[in-house]
């Protein structure tokens, strides 16, 4: 399957109709990345019949102008806020997403949002896992969607 | 006298955008109430009878399956209609057991305000 269109697709879908913010999407990122400065991370991990986590990463700028297009109001930090939003926006990409790692084979669960956020910092997957990390333009900046899905 | 609505999710942010869906969707209410959960919904309609209530599912201290059984059995409450409110990836199980449970609709994240509108509106 191939999951950069999905995350394409469903990002798209989601901030056009919930933020009505339109994105323009990039390609696939050819490296991992996993060290982020001045950024804020969203994850939601699933688990059962497959094992992994779909994470959103936006620079603080990015993240606070899309929560700013979220709730229509002014934010001028990274505060609750913010990371209510952002987490909210990790949320509805793995919901979506769900039903494309589920199978007939089985399904996975998600997790609830976790969000991590500083000037610099490091998300590291314990075990080996394929990716995809596709990212997005949107008017405030650039932002990351990933997917780790652990080998069978 | 005004339509009165009571939101309940633990997310802000949801609770927000909720709230401005219904606005873009054209239902109009004279007061929106929230709560973080369940246990916090039941609190509020011990004093409050809105027209309609949007409970999330998953939610921290009462879920939206335990509001639900709690509404239930509550004579004064029973009869307002419940829409949950889930992802699209959400239990299908839980949504089954809502609308065993009572509840008149269900709303699946994203949503537009149309789509909020087709469910909302024949229920006020």
């Amino acid at each position: 399957m191939d999951f950069a269109e999905k995350i394409v697709d469903v990002t798209k879908e989601i901030f056009g109709t919930m933020i009505m913010v339109d994105v323009t999407a990039g390609e696939p990122l050819s490296e991992h990345k996993s060290r982020f400065q001045c950024s804020l991370s969203a994850m939601v991990g699933f688990a059962g019949f497959k094992q992994g986590n779909l994470t959103l990463h936006a620079p603080d700028a990015v993240a606070r102008g899309l929560t700013q297009d979220f709730l229509g109001m002014e934010v001028e930090s990274i505060n609750e806020d913010v990371e209510d939003a952002m987490g909210e926006l990790a949320n509805m990409l793995a919901g979506s997403l769900k039903p494309f790692i589920s199978s007939e084979n089985g399904k996975v669960e998600l997790s609830l949002p976790s969000v991590v956020h500083g000037e610099e910092y490091t998300l590291t997957v314990v075990n080996k896992a394929d990716w995809v990390i596709v990212p997005f333009t949107v008017s405030h900046g650039d932002f990351l969607v990933g997917l780790e899905i652990k080998k069978q | 006298m005004g339509k009165i609505i009571l939101i309940v999710d633990d997310s802000s942010t949801m609770r927000k955008i909720v709230n401005r869906s219904l606005r873009q969707a054209g239902l109009e209410f004279d007061t929106v109430l929230e709560a973080g959960d369940g246990q916090e919904a039941m609190d509020l309609l011990a004093n409050e009878k809105p027209d309609i209530i949007l409970s999330d599912i998953n939610m921290p201290n009462m879920d939206g399956i335990e509001f639900l059984k709690n509404k239930a059995n509550d004579a004064s409450i029973k009869d307002i209609p419940v829409v949950m409110v889930t992802t699209e990836g959400g239990s299908q199980d839980m949504v089954d057991q809502s609308m065993s449970l009572g509840a008149s609709g269900c709303v699946k994240k994203p949503f537009t305000p149309d789509q909020v509108n087709e469910v909302l509106g024949p229920l006020l």
